[in-house]
Protein backbone atom coordinates (compact mmCIF):
# COMPACT_ATOMS: atom_id res chain seq x y z
CA UNK A 1 0.00 0.00 0.00
CA UNK A 2 1.13 3.41 -1.11
CA UNK A 3 0.12 6.71 -0.21
CA UNK A 4 -1.85 6.94 -2.87
CA UNK A 5 -3.76 4.17 -1.92
CA UNK A 6 -4.16 6.10 1.64
CA UNK A 7 -5.48 8.92 -0.42
CA UNK A 8 -8.26 7.04 -1.94
CA UNK A 9 -8.77 5.05 1.16
CA UNK A 10 -9.35 7.87 3.15
CA UNK A 11 -11.30 10.53 0.85
CA UNK A 12 -13.95 8.93 1.67
CA UNK A 13 -14.37 9.87 5.22
CA UNK A 14 -14.88 13.63 4.46
CA UNK A 15 -17.76 13.09 2.60
CA UNK A 16 -19.62 9.83 3.70
CA UNK A 17 -18.32 10.25 7.72
CA UNK A 18 -19.47 14.17 7.71
CA UNK A 19 -22.75 13.28 5.73
CA UNK A 20 -23.41 10.93 8.90
CA UNK A 21 -22.61 13.57 11.01
CA UNK A 22 -24.57 16.45 8.82
CA UNK A 23 -27.46 14.19 8.68
CA UNK A 24 -27.37 13.04 12.58
CA UNK A 25 -27.28 17.00 13.77
CA UNK A 26 -30.14 17.89 11.66
CA UNK A 27 -31.93 14.76 13.68
CA UNK A 28 -30.78 16.09 16.68
CA UNK A 29 -31.76 19.12 16.46
CA UNK A 30 -35.54 18.27 15.11
CA UNK A 31 -36.04 15.42 17.07
CA UNK A 32 -34.66 17.68 20.36
CA UNK A 33 -31.80 14.72 21.74
CA UNK A 34 -28.92 16.00 23.29
CA UNK A 35 -27.07 12.97 23.57
CA UNK A 36 -27.29 12.53 19.67
CA UNK A 37 -26.32 16.24 19.33
CA UNK A 38 -23.10 15.91 21.26
CA UNK A 39 -22.36 12.14 19.20
CA UNK A 40 -22.82 14.20 15.93
CA UNK A 41 -20.74 17.00 17.01
CA UNK A 42 -17.89 14.22 17.97
CA UNK A 43 -18.31 12.73 14.34
CA UNK A 44 -18.33 16.04 12.63
CA UNK A 45 -15.07 16.86 15.12
CA UNK A 46 -13.41 13.70 14.41
CA UNK A 47 -14.35 14.38 10.59
CA UNK A 48 -12.63 16.85 10.75
CA UNK A 49 -8.76 15.66 11.73
CA UNK A 50 -9.13 12.67 9.22
CA UNK A 51 -9.55 14.91 5.99
CA UNK A 52 -6.55 16.53 7.04
CA UNK A 53 -4.56 13.37 6.47
CA UNK A 54 -7.19 12.87 3.09
CA UNK A 55 -6.04 16.33 2.06
CA UNK A 56 -1.95 15.93 2.66
CA UNK A 57 -1.89 12.86 0.97
CA UNK A 58 -3.38 14.16 -2.37
CA UNK A 59 0.24 15.23 -3.24
CA UNK A 60 0.74 12.41 -4.00
CA UNK A 61 -1.93 10.61 -5.42
CA UNK A 62 -1.74 14.18 -7.78
CA UNK A 63 1.73 12.63 -8.93
CA UNK A 64 0.84 9.35 -9.62
CA UNK A 65 -2.51 10.82 -11.36
CA UNK A 66 -0.79 13.63 -13.41
CA UNK A 67 2.26 10.48 -15.12
CA UNK A 68 -0.85 8.52 -16.43
CA UNK A 69 -1.40 8.51 -20.26
CA UNK A 70 -4.73 10.09 -19.70
CA UNK A 71 -4.35 12.32 -16.92
CA UNK A 72 -5.31 15.89 -17.43
CA UNK A 73 -3.54 18.74 -15.39
CA UNK A 74 -6.60 20.52 -15.60
CA UNK A 75 -8.85 18.11 -14.35
CA UNK A 76 -7.05 17.35 -11.40
CA UNK A 77 -6.38 20.80 -10.59
CA UNK A 78 -10.07 21.77 -10.79
CA UNK A 79 -10.17 18.63 -8.14
CA UNK A 80 -7.56 19.96 -6.08
CA UNK A 81 -8.94 23.88 -5.43
CA UNK A 82 -12.13 22.18 -4.99
CA UNK A 83 -10.74 20.16 -1.96
CA UNK A 84 -8.83 23.51 -0.75
CA UNK A 85 -12.12 25.03 -0.34
CA UNK A 86 -14.41 22.09 1.16
CA UNK A 87 -10.87 21.26 3.40
CA UNK A 88 -11.10 25.08 4.80
CA UNK A 89 -14.82 25.03 5.28
CA UNK A 90 -14.47 21.82 7.23
CA UNK A 91 -11.79 22.81 9.31
CA UNK A 92 -13.78 26.07 10.32
CA UNK A 93 -16.59 23.32 11.16
CA UNK A 94 -14.06 21.41 13.25
CA UNK A 95 -13.33 24.50 15.23
CA UNK A 96 -16.86 25.73 15.93
CA UNK A 97 -17.47 21.80 16.94
CA UNK A 98 -14.34 21.76 19.21
CA UNK A 99 -15.70 24.67 21.62
CA UNK A 100 -19.17 23.20 21.67
CA UNK A 101 -18.20 20.08 22.77
CA UNK A 102 -15.51 22.13 25.23
CA UNK A 103 -18.60 24.33 26.69
CA UNK A 104 -20.87 21.78 26.76
CA UNK A 105 -19.32 20.57 30.24
CA UNK A 106 -20.75 23.64 31.90
CA UNK A 107 -23.79 24.86 29.42
CA UNK A 108 -24.67 20.47 29.68
CA UNK A 109 -25.71 21.28 25.50
CA UNK A 110 -24.68 23.04 22.82
CA UNK A 111 -25.56 27.40 22.90
CA UNK A 112 -27.81 29.10 20.52
CA UNK A 113 -25.39 30.95 18.58
CA UNK A 114 -22.58 28.07 18.13
CA UNK A 115 -25.62 25.74 17.10
CA UNK A 116 -26.80 28.04 14.11
CA UNK A 117 -23.08 28.25 13.57
CA UNK A 118 -22.31 24.98 13.18
CA UNK A 119 -24.89 24.14 11.45
CA UNK A 120 -24.11 26.82 8.64
CA UNK A 121 -20.81 25.94 8.06
CA UNK A 122 -21.49 22.14 8.25
CA UNK A 123 -23.93 22.48 5.12
CA UNK A 124 -22.04 24.05 3.61
CA UNK A 125 -19.17 21.82 3.72
CA UNK A 126 -20.99 19.21 2.42
CA UNK A 127 -22.37 20.99 -0.82
CA UNK A 128 -18.24 22.20 -1.15
CA UNK A 129 -17.11 18.65 -0.15
CA UNK A 130 -19.75 16.73 -2.29
CA UNK A 131 -18.66 18.86 -5.15
CA UNK A 132 -14.74 17.90 -4.50
CA UNK A 133 -15.19 14.44 -4.22
CA UNK A 134 -17.17 14.52 -7.38
CA UNK A 135 -14.35 16.00 -9.40
CA UNK A 136 -11.76 13.54 -7.73
CA UNK A 137 -14.53 10.72 -8.49
CA UNK A 138 -14.31 11.44 -12.25
CA UNK A 139 -10.84 11.57 -12.22
CA UNK A 140 -10.57 7.85 -12.61
CA UNK A 141 -13.89 7.36 -13.63
CA UNK A 142 -14.73 8.81 -17.43
CA UNK A 143 -18.45 6.84 -17.13
CA UNK A 144 -19.85 9.81 -14.61
CA UNK A 145 -17.77 12.16 -16.43
CA UNK A 146 -19.66 15.90 -16.85
CA UNK A 147 -18.89 18.38 -14.24
CA UNK A 148 -15.45 17.55 -14.26
CA UNK A 149 -15.16 18.42 -18.68
CA UNK A 150 -16.57 21.51 -18.17
CA UNK A 151 -14.61 22.74 -15.31
CA UNK A 152 -11.32 21.65 -17.28
CA UNK A 153 -12.18 23.07 -20.80
CA UNK A 154 -13.55 26.50 -19.22
CA UNK A 155 -9.90 26.65 -17.58
CA UNK A 156 -8.27 25.30 -20.66
CA UNK A 157 -10.09 27.84 -22.50
CA UNK A 158 -8.56 31.04 -20.37
CA UNK A 159 -5.90 32.71 -22.26
CA UNK A 160 -1.88 32.90 -21.04
CA UNK A 161 -0.64 31.18 -17.82
CA UNK A 162 -3.52 29.88 -15.93
CA UNK A 163 -2.74 29.20 -11.80
CA UNK A 164 -4.71 27.52 -9.53
CA UNK A 165 -5.10 29.09 -5.97
CA UNK A 166 -2.79 27.20 -4.57
CA UNK A 167 0.01 28.03 -7.06
CA UNK A 168 -0.71 31.49 -6.87
CA UNK A 169 0.12 30.88 -2.95
CA UNK A 170 2.92 28.97 -3.68
CA UNK A 171 4.30 31.76 -6.28
CA UNK A 172 3.37 34.78 -4.02
CA UNK A 173 5.15 33.05 -0.87
CA UNK A 174 8.46 32.31 -3.61
CA UNK A 175 8.49 35.97 -4.38
CA UNK A 176 8.14 37.56 -0.91
CA UNK A 177 10.68 36.04 1.34
CA UNK A 178 9.19 37.69 4.59
CA UNK A 179 6.35 34.87 4.01
CA UNK A 180 7.74 31.72 5.01
CA UNK A 181 9.94 32.91 8.11
CA UNK A 182 6.72 34.90 9.49
CA UNK A 183 4.51 31.58 9.19
CA UNK A 184 7.61 29.62 10.74
CA UNK A 185 7.68 32.03 14.03
CA UNK A 186 4.07 32.05 14.31
CA UNK A 187 4.34 28.09 13.93
CA UNK A 188 6.56 27.76 16.64
CA UNK A 189 4.47 30.24 18.65
CA UNK A 190 1.29 28.41 18.12
CA UNK A 191 3.72 24.93 19.28
CA UNK A 192 4.41 26.72 22.75
CA UNK A 193 0.97 27.63 23.37
CA UNK A 194 -0.24 24.32 22.38
CA UNK A 195 2.12 22.04 24.10
CA UNK A 196 2.26 24.49 27.36
CA UNK A 197 -1.19 24.10 27.50
CA UNK A 198 -1.07 20.53 26.72
CA UNK A 199 1.60 20.21 29.44
CA UNK A 200 -0.24 21.65 32.79
CA UNK A 201 -3.54 20.02 31.92
CA UNK A 202 -1.74 16.53 31.36
CA UNK A 203 0.12 16.89 34.05
CA UNK A 204 -2.26 17.96 36.48
CA UNK A 205 -3.90 15.11 35.58
CA UNK A 206 -1.29 12.66 36.54
CA UNK A 207 -0.61 13.94 39.61
CA UNK A 208 1.11 17.08 39.53
CA UNK A 209 0.26 20.75 41.60
CA UNK A 210 -2.84 18.55 42.70
CA UNK A 211 -4.48 22.34 44.80
CA UNK A 212 -5.04 22.96 41.22
CA UNK A 213 -8.91 22.49 40.86
CA UNK A 214 -10.00 19.95 38.05
CA UNK A 215 -12.53 22.18 36.59
CA UNK A 216 -10.29 25.16 36.48
CA UNK A 217 -7.57 23.07 34.50
CA UNK A 218 -10.11 22.44 32.04
CA UNK A 219 -10.61 26.08 31.50
CA UNK A 220 -6.89 25.85 29.80
CA UNK A 221 -7.91 23.63 26.78
CA UNK A 222 -9.18 26.48 24.41
CA UNK A 223 -5.50 28.01 24.44
CA UNK A 224 -4.05 23.92 22.95
CA UNK A 225 -7.06 25.29 20.71
CA UNK A 226 -5.47 28.61 19.87
CA UNK A 227 -2.19 26.82 19.30
CA UNK A 228 -3.25 24.88 17.38
CA UNK A 229 -5.35 26.39 15.05
CA UNK A 230 -2.79 28.70 14.61
CA UNK A 231 -0.40 25.73 13.37
CA UNK A 232 -3.33 24.48 11.01
CA UNK A 233 -3.25 27.59 9.34
CA UNK A 234 0.58 28.36 9.27
CA UNK A 235 1.41 24.36 8.62
CA UNK A 236 -1.68 24.78 5.39
CA UNK A 237 0.30 28.07 4.33
CA UNK A 238 3.24 25.51 3.72
CA UNK A 239 2.00 22.67 2.53
CA UNK A 240 0.41 24.61 -0.59
CA UNK A 241 3.04 26.60 -1.04
CA UNK A 242 5.31 23.44 -1.55
CA UNK A 243 3.11 20.40 -1.29
CA UNK A 244 6.18 18.53 -3.20
CA UNK A 245 8.46 19.17 0.25
CA UNK A 246 5.65 17.23 2.49
CA UNK A 247 5.31 13.72 0.67
CA UNK A 248 7.55 11.08 3.13
CA UNK A 249 6.38 8.72 5.93
CA UNK A 250 7.71 11.13 8.78
CA UNK A 251 5.35 13.92 7.55
CA UNK A 252 2.13 11.19 7.15
CA UNK A 253 3.36 10.27 10.56
CA UNK A 254 3.02 13.69 11.80
CA UNK A 255 -0.30 13.80 10.38
CA UNK A 256 -1.49 10.96 11.73
CA UNK A 257 -0.34 11.85 15.47
CA UNK A 258 -2.39 14.95 14.86
CA UNK A 259 -5.55 12.97 13.94
CA UNK A 260 -4.89 11.07 16.87
CA UNK A 261 -4.38 13.82 19.30
CA UNK A 262 -7.79 14.81 18.45
CA UNK A 263 -8.65 11.57 19.05
CA UNK A 264 -7.36 11.97 22.76
CA UNK A 265 -8.83 15.30 23.21
CA UNK A 266 -12.32 14.64 22.70
CA UNK A 267 -11.58 11.67 25.02
CA UNK A 268 -11.00 14.55 27.60
CA UNK A 269 -14.16 16.29 26.52
CA UNK A 270 -16.75 13.44 26.71
CA UNK A 271 -15.28 11.84 29.69
CA UNK A 272 -15.95 13.25 32.56
CA UNK A 273 -13.31 10.44 34.53
CA UNK A 274 -10.71 13.36 34.38
CA UNK A 275 -12.90 15.98 35.75
CA UNK A 276 -15.11 14.88 38.57
CA UNK A 277 -12.60 12.94 40.82
CA UNK A 278 -13.08 13.98 44.45
CA UNK A 279 -9.81 15.20 46.32
CA UNK A 280 -8.12 12.21 47.84
CA UNK A 281 -9.54 9.97 45.11
CA UNK A 282 -7.33 8.35 42.93
CA UNK A 283 -7.32 9.32 38.83
CA UNK A 284 -9.06 6.84 36.88
CA UNK A 285 -6.84 4.85 34.98
CA UNK A 286 -8.32 5.81 31.44
CA UNK A 287 -7.86 9.76 32.66
CA UNK A 288 -3.82 8.62 33.18
CA UNK A 289 -3.37 7.02 29.96
CA UNK A 290 -5.34 9.39 27.93
CA UNK A 291 -3.11 12.20 29.79
CA UNK A 292 0.49 10.01 29.42
CA UNK A 293 -0.47 9.09 25.50
CA UNK A 294 -1.34 13.25 25.00
CA UNK A 295 2.46 14.10 26.46
CA UNK A 296 3.66 11.18 23.78
CA UNK A 297 1.83 12.40 20.86
CA UNK A 298 2.73 15.89 21.10
CA UNK A 299 6.32 14.97 21.56
CA UNK A 300 5.88 13.13 18.56
CA UNK A 301 4.37 15.55 16.52
CA UNK A 302 7.42 18.15 17.42
CA UNK A 303 9.71 15.38 16.60
CA UNK A 304 8.63 14.26 13.37
CA UNK A 305 8.04 18.34 12.52
CA UNK A 306 12.04 19.18 13.34
CA UNK A 307 12.96 16.33 11.92
CA UNK A 308 11.49 16.76 8.71
CA UNK A 309 14.16 18.42 7.02
CA UNK A 310 16.84 15.75 8.34
CA UNK A 311 14.98 12.47 7.09
CA UNK A 312 12.50 14.00 4.65
CA UNK A 313 13.08 16.56 1.67
CA UNK A 314 11.93 19.55 3.08
CA UNK A 315 13.09 22.53 4.36
CA UNK B 1 38.45 33.26 15.10
CA UNK B 2 41.07 30.57 14.87
CA UNK B 3 39.42 29.26 18.24
CA UNK B 4 35.73 29.18 17.08
CA UNK B 5 36.96 27.30 13.48
CA UNK B 6 38.66 24.79 15.56
CA UNK B 7 35.54 24.39 18.27
CA UNK B 8 33.58 23.80 15.37
CA UNK B 9 36.04 21.68 13.17
CA UNK B 10 36.10 19.16 16.26
CA UNK B 11 35.54 15.66 15.30
CA UNK B 12 32.66 15.71 17.58
CA UNK B 13 30.89 19.00 16.16
CA UNK B 14 31.94 17.45 12.74
CA UNK B 15 29.98 13.96 13.85
CA UNK B 16 27.34 16.05 14.82
CA UNK B 17 26.67 17.63 11.60
CA UNK B 18 27.32 14.84 9.64
CA UNK B 19 25.68 11.95 11.32
CA UNK B 20 22.80 10.44 10.07
CA UNK B 21 21.86 8.97 14.13
CA UNK B 22 18.97 10.51 15.77
CA UNK B 23 21.47 11.92 18.03
CA UNK B 24 22.92 14.25 15.18
CA UNK B 25 21.81 17.68 14.47
CA UNK B 26 18.35 17.62 14.23
CA UNK B 27 17.63 15.12 16.98
CA UNK B 28 19.71 18.12 19.34
CA UNK B 29 17.07 20.84 17.22
CA UNK B 30 14.19 18.47 17.81
CA UNK B 31 15.56 18.67 22.05
CA UNK B 32 15.80 22.46 21.64
CA UNK B 33 11.95 22.67 20.27
CA UNK B 34 10.59 20.53 23.57
CA UNK B 35 12.95 22.22 25.61
CA UNK B 36 11.43 25.79 23.99
CA UNK B 37 7.85 24.09 24.16
CA UNK B 38 7.81 23.33 27.90
CA UNK B 39 9.92 26.87 29.06
CA UNK B 40 7.79 29.39 26.59
CA UNK B 41 4.67 27.07 26.51
CA UNK B 42 4.06 27.32 30.76
CA UNK B 43 4.94 30.50 30.82
CA UNK B 44 2.59 31.51 28.69
CA UNK B 45 0.15 29.64 30.75
CA UNK B 46 1.30 31.68 33.85
CA UNK B 47 1.18 35.54 31.90
CA UNK B 48 -2.03 34.73 29.97
CA UNK B 49 -3.70 33.34 33.46
CA UNK B 50 -2.24 36.58 35.04
CA UNK B 51 -3.96 38.65 32.43
CA UNK B 52 -7.09 37.26 32.67
CA UNK B 53 -7.33 33.74 30.82
CA UNK B 54 -8.76 31.03 32.37
CA UNK B 55 -9.99 33.34 35.64
CA UNK B 56 -11.39 30.19 37.91
CA UNK B 57 -7.29 28.66 37.80
CA UNK B 58 -5.49 29.66 41.26
CA UNK B 59 -2.02 31.29 40.82
CA UNK B 60 -0.54 29.76 43.83
CA UNK B 61 -0.68 26.34 43.18
CA UNK B 62 0.90 26.93 39.54
CA UNK B 63 4.35 27.50 41.14
CA UNK B 64 4.81 24.10 40.89
CA UNK B 65 5.55 24.07 37.12
CA UNK B 66 7.53 26.86 37.34
CA UNK B 67 10.60 23.92 37.94
CA UNK B 68 9.45 22.15 35.13
CA UNK B 69 9.75 25.70 33.42
CA UNK B 70 13.56 25.41 34.34
CA UNK B 71 13.60 21.79 33.42
CA UNK B 72 12.79 23.22 29.61
CA UNK B 73 15.53 26.07 30.22
CA UNK B 74 18.52 23.42 31.01
CA UNK B 75 17.55 21.61 28.05
CA UNK B 76 17.90 24.40 26.02
CA UNK B 77 21.37 25.75 27.24
CA UNK B 78 22.60 22.61 26.71
CA UNK B 79 21.10 21.57 23.39
CA UNK B 80 21.64 25.56 22.58
CA UNK B 81 25.48 25.27 23.31
CA UNK B 82 25.87 22.43 21.34
CA UNK B 83 24.32 23.62 18.40
CA UNK B 84 26.69 26.91 18.88
CA UNK B 85 29.26 24.85 18.63
CA UNK B 86 28.86 23.15 14.97
CA UNK B 87 28.26 26.53 13.74
CA UNK B 88 30.29 28.80 15.57
CA UNK B 89 32.06 31.00 12.85
CA UNK B 90 28.82 32.11 11.71
CA UNK B 91 26.62 32.28 14.98
CA UNK B 92 29.08 33.98 17.50
CA UNK B 93 29.32 36.57 14.39
CA UNK B 94 25.92 37.11 14.13
CA UNK B 95 24.34 40.32 15.98
CA UNK B 96 20.81 38.01 15.79
CA UNK B 97 22.65 35.67 17.96
CA UNK B 98 23.42 38.50 20.51
CA UNK B 99 19.46 39.88 20.39
CA UNK B 100 18.55 36.50 21.08
CA UNK B 101 20.19 36.16 23.92
CA UNK B 102 19.61 39.37 25.54
CA UNK B 103 15.39 38.20 25.16
CA UNK B 104 16.41 35.25 27.28
CA UNK B 105 18.25 37.23 29.85
CA UNK B 106 16.07 39.88 29.78
CA UNK B 107 13.05 36.78 30.02
CA UNK B 108 14.88 35.29 32.88
CA UNK B 109 15.34 38.28 34.80
CA UNK B 110 11.08 39.20 34.57
CA UNK B 111 10.68 35.51 35.60
CA UNK B 112 12.69 36.73 38.87
CA UNK B 113 10.84 39.45 39.64
CA UNK B 114 7.01 37.94 38.92
CA UNK B 115 7.68 35.31 41.06
CA UNK B 116 9.34 37.66 44.04
CA UNK B 117 6.27 40.42 43.06
CA UNK B 118 2.91 37.68 42.57
CA UNK B 119 3.84 34.03 43.49
CA UNK B 120 5.40 35.83 46.97
CA UNK B 121 2.31 37.59 47.38
CA UNK B 122 0.45 35.50 50.23
CA UNK B 123 -2.64 37.25 49.20
CA UNK B 124 -1.87 36.15 45.20
CA UNK B 125 -5.36 34.24 45.08
CA UNK B 126 -7.65 36.24 47.31
CA UNK B 127 -6.91 39.63 45.69
CA UNK B 128 -6.91 41.28 42.25
CA UNK B 129 -3.48 41.80 40.86
CA UNK B 130 -2.28 44.48 40.59
CA UNK B 131 -1.13 46.46 37.59
CA UNK B 132 2.75 45.98 38.14
CA UNK B 133 1.70 41.86 37.83
CA UNK B 134 -0.47 42.13 34.48
CA UNK B 135 2.81 44.93 32.75
CA UNK B 136 5.32 41.71 33.83
CA UNK B 137 2.80 39.56 31.90
CA UNK B 138 2.96 41.08 29.26
CA UNK B 139 7.10 41.91 29.28
CA UNK B 140 7.25 38.10 29.39
CA UNK B 141 5.37 37.35 26.43
CA UNK B 142 7.00 39.83 24.62
CA UNK B 143 10.71 38.65 26.00
CA UNK B 144 9.66 35.21 24.69
CA UNK B 145 7.86 35.93 21.39
CA UNK B 146 11.55 38.37 20.91
CA UNK B 147 13.46 35.37 21.67
CA UNK B 148 11.37 33.09 19.01
CA UNK B 149 11.64 35.58 16.21
CA UNK B 150 15.45 36.10 16.71
CA UNK B 151 15.84 32.37 17.10
CA UNK B 152 13.64 31.72 14.04
CA UNK B 153 15.49 34.44 12.03
CA UNK B 154 18.67 32.54 12.94
CA UNK B 155 17.91 29.44 10.91
CA UNK B 156 17.85 31.83 7.62
CA UNK B 157 20.73 33.53 8.24
CA UNK B 158 23.30 30.44 8.85
CA UNK B 159 24.12 29.76 5.72
CA UNK B 160 24.82 33.45 4.86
Amino acid sequence: MNVVHLHLLLNHIPTVGFGIGVALFVGALVAKSRDVKRAALSILFLTGAVTILAYVTGSDAKAAVASTPDGSTAQIDAHETAALVAFAFMQATAFFTWLGLWAWRRLGDLAGWNRATILILAVVTFGLMARAANLGGELRHPEIRGVLDSVASAADGVPGERLTAARSWGKYVEEHSWVWPTCEILHFVGLCLLFGAALVVDLRILGVAKQLPLAAVYQLLPLGLLGFTLNLVTGMAFFVATPQQYTGFLFLLKMGLVALAAINVLYFMLADGAWTVAEGDHMPIGARLAAVSAILIWVGVLFCGRMLPALGNSF
Amino acid sequence: MHLLLRIEQSGICQWIRSTDSIFGYYGILTVHAIGMGIAVGINACVNLRILGFAPALPLAPMEKFLSLLWLGFWMNAVSGTILLATDATHKLVNPDFYVKMLFIALALANLQLLKAHVFRDPQIDTKPLSTKARVLAVTSLACWLGAIIAGRLLAYQAAM
